[in-house]
């Protein structure tokens, strides 16, 4: 369905509900209307604030027999457009809804409402001793069903996996308004197809999440933090290889290029403790349970030539000043210039090759542009960031990154990789699916899709057109 | 030139939420608190490395000394190790229960140390981040009857290493003290600014990063075969009776709560009445 919907059903709409509960206030489109992306314009016929998964359940149940479109909303963190309500959709914020149930120690899981921010389930656990390891820099603002519906990765894949390993069961209402129960609490169901997994990741297309049953893991104990200097990516990887056969448990193998390192010191004034011309920084959190062995292994690395220079953080501050020069590139990129991002996968065998391949394409296609490579490396993700040049219009840059983007997946196809590898794909990836998925795939999304949502109500044109 | 600078072990502040109070308030309760040294005696670990190297070669000055004392339990060591990491030459640890010390009796413990290690400089952080007591810089002055700085900002050696003249912020700007050595400085914050402390080795135009400097890995290995030599707090003969007695202790109290006011009408109105400070 991609249609506005009518002055009939707007007013059907207005008379069925409170202007509490659906509000046609116009002051409210431009924040619930989009997400972290800033290419779509935000233009919502209204926004629900339900309370309860009966209120949400109401309301699809309204918008499925009057044709009304639905953008399920979170904290709106996503960077792929798939939160943008651009096409007169009613925006549906799970914002009111962020009960937390007491956390149970035995079995290790919390009931949590969809509206629940992602910081605020990791306090009501800490005090157990527990936390939902779902870790990442927006989670003052995101919520746990944006989290679920978008599989949200971040800095600690490495050692927890994606979302989708984190979530017991589900409280889903249908595109008809009905309200299906997931899973329970259970670790083991094994009773066919498992349809929660359909809906994590699914991006809002399927089905609104209204609770979860979310699986918690212990604290990690003492975490410790380096900083390495090496010459070039495939030092990196020999690197990465070492860390995996070091004495502690990985919790984060993070790396940036020098160039990002010089945007966070022009925009932040930070520091590294030490200079790599024209090399890579990685950043390495570890959980060691013997830091002796950990500074052994370290030693090690200097003994081996695996490593120019290296840092250990003594205390939490140091060690959080060296994740600032991480955490900080972004907002950097932006602060200093027009970036234009991308974030793909690759299998880690396939990084060094495909880089050397990424660097030839610019330097012989767009000479003088500037490439930022950042990323979490371990998990074979690269944030590719191509930056406008001075003398570019901005117009003119994103025509030309646009070009530059078939390339760049056409790339990432010939090495097996993903074109998208946490940030899904919502709007702004769509039309670059077919890089990552089969026509058959495509086919088999569509009819899965189909199923669930036959009249096409939920999130219309996100991951497939409308 | 001889430097050294006390160290102490303390509980981490930054955990305040953690921080309770044992029955009856007879003492704070540091079980639970992650332990670290006092980072203004980091900062005064910085700066006086700073005095005894070239900067820019990061080549400490040949027959220049720098050495570490705390006071504390063994795990102190841990701490004392840092220091050798970030370029100390050795380590001295006193054995004593962290309850069984006060300013007085480190300061007079201090005097003992001077005695036998004989330093041209003793600088220490001004005072400890979990009691504040900011005594025991003071009164070592005394005992040695030193020339005394606290609270330096900044700290310039002169050529000849015979005076520092120490830069403290005062109320409406900066006050500059020559001291002739042998002296005791205590040391602010900014000690550890990038151009606060000049000793004429180091080239005019190098700037330090802001901060206490990243241990590099090899330096922590390399620490490993620094020495740190134990003995108890009794060896140095001095009286252990402490002098100040802590009588209770308790939390500040719970903020309350903040109110919403729907216009500012009413909020003058809560300032005149309420608040009364209109």
């Amino acid at each position: 369905m991609d249609v506005l919907p009518t002055d009939a059903a707007l007013t059907a709409l207005r008379a069925a509900f409170s202007e509490d509960l659906v509000s046609f206030d116009r002051d409210l489109f431009g924040t619930y209307g989009r997400d972290w992306t800033r290419v779509f314009d935000p233009a919502p016929c209204a926004v629900a604030r339900p309370r309860s998964t009966a209120e949400v359940a109401a309301i699809v149940g309204f918008c499925a027999t009057n044709d009304i479109a639905v953008v399920p909303s979170g904290g709106r963190t996503g960077l792929a457009g798939g939160a943008v309500a651009a096409r007169g959709e009613l925006v549906l914020s799970l914002e009111r809804m962020r009960r937390m149930d007491p956390v149970d120690r035995v079995a290790q899981t919390v009931r949590v409402q969809a509206g629940a921010v992602t910081e605020a389930v990791h306090e009501h656990c800490a005090p157990h001793g527990l936390t939902w390891p779902v870790d990442f820099a927006s989670k003052g603002s995101s919520h746990v069903g944006g989290n679920i519906a978008t599989n949200a990765g971040g800095v600690k894949v490495i050692r927890y996996g994606l979302t989708r390993h984190w979530v017991l069961g589900l409280e889903v209402v249908t595109a008809q308004g009905q309200v299906l129960s997931l899973n329970g609490a259970l670790e083991k169901n094994n009773t066919g197809v498992d349809l929660r997994q359909l809906f994590i990741g699914s991006e809002g297309t399927l089905g609104i999440i209204t609770e979860a049953t979310l699986r918690l893991s212990r604290l990690p104990g003492a975490l410790d933090v380096m900083l390495y200097a090496v010459p070039d990516l495939p030092a990196v990887l020999r690197l990465f290889d070492a860390a995996r056969q070091g004495p502690f448990t990985l919790s984060a193998f993070e790396f940036f290029t020098d160039r990002a390192a010089a945007r966070v010191r022009r925009h932040r004034g930070l520091e590294a403790p030490f200079a790599v011309e024209g090399g890579c920084y990685v950043l390495v959190e570890a959980e060691a349970a013997d830091r002796e062995a950990l500074e052994q292994w370290a030693a090690g690395l200097f003994e081996q030539s695996l490593v120019s220079d290296g840092v250990l953080a003594q205390n939490r501050t140091q060690a959080a000043a060296l994740w600032q020069l991480r955490e900080a590139i972004s907002e950097s990129l932006s602060g200093t210039g027009v970036p234009h991002k991308n974030d793909v996968a690759l299998p880690i065998a396939a990084l060094a090759p495909f880089c050397a391949s990424l660097d030839a394409l610019f330097a012989e296609r767009y000479p003088g542009w500037e490439v930022v490579l950042f990323g979490h490396i371990g998990d074979g993700n690269l944030h590719i960031n191509v930056m406008k040049p001075e003398d570019l219009e901005r117009t003119e840059f994103f025509a030309r990154t646009g070009e530059a983007d078939h390339a760049l997946f056409t790339l990432v196809r010939a090495h097996g990789g993903s074109i998208s590898a946490e940030h899904g794909i919502g709007l702004l990836k769509k039309p670059y699916l077919a890089y990552s998925r089969s026509p058959e795939e495509i086919a088999l999304l569509r009819a899965i899709k189909q199923a669930f949502d036959p009249r096409g109500i939920l999130n219309p044109g996100k991951i497939l057109d409308a | 030139m001889k430097i050294l600078v006390p160290l102490k072990r303390t509980a981490d502040p930054d955990n305040a939420n953690k921080i309770k109070i044992g029955a009856g308030g007879a003492k704070i309760e540091t079980t639970g608190l992650e332990p670290k040294a006092n980072p203004f005696d980091e900062y005064a670990v910085e700066a006086s490395l700073r005095l005894l190297e070239n900067g820019q070669t990061k080549v400490r000055i040949a027959g220049d000394k720098l050495t570490i004392a705390s006071f504390g339990p063994k795990e102190a060591a841990t701490n004392i190790r840092q220091a050798l990491a970030m370029g100390a030459d050795d380590g001295l640890l006193f054995l004593s229960d962290d309850n069984a010390l006060d300013g007085d009796l480190i300061a007079r413990a201090l005097a003992k140390v001077v005695e036998q290690q004989m330093p041209d400089l003793v600088v220490l952080g001004k005072q400890a981040v979990d009691g504040d007591s900011n005594q025991v810089g003071q009164i070592l002055a005394e005992l040695l009857q030193w020339p005394s700085a606290t609270f330096a900002m900044s700290m310039e050696l002169s050529a000849d290493k015979k005076t520092v003249i120490v830069g403290r912020e005062v109320d409406g700007g900066v006050i500059k003290l020559r001291l002739t050595l042998p002296a005791v400085i205590t040391v602010d914050l900014r000690i550890v600014a990038p151009k606060s402390v000049v000793n004429h080795v180091t080239p005019a135009t190098f700037t330090y990063p802001d901060g206490a400097r990243f241990t590099p890995l090899p330096m922590i290995i390399k620490a490993k075969s620094k020495p740190i030599v134990e003995a108890s707090l009794a060896s140095l003969g001095v009286d252990t009776a402490l002098k100040s007695k802590y009588l209770s202790f308790a939390l500040p109290p719970a903020r309350k709560g903040g109110v919403k006011v729907k216009d500012v009408a009413e909020l003058v109105q809560k300032l005149r009445t309420e608040a009364k400070v209109l």
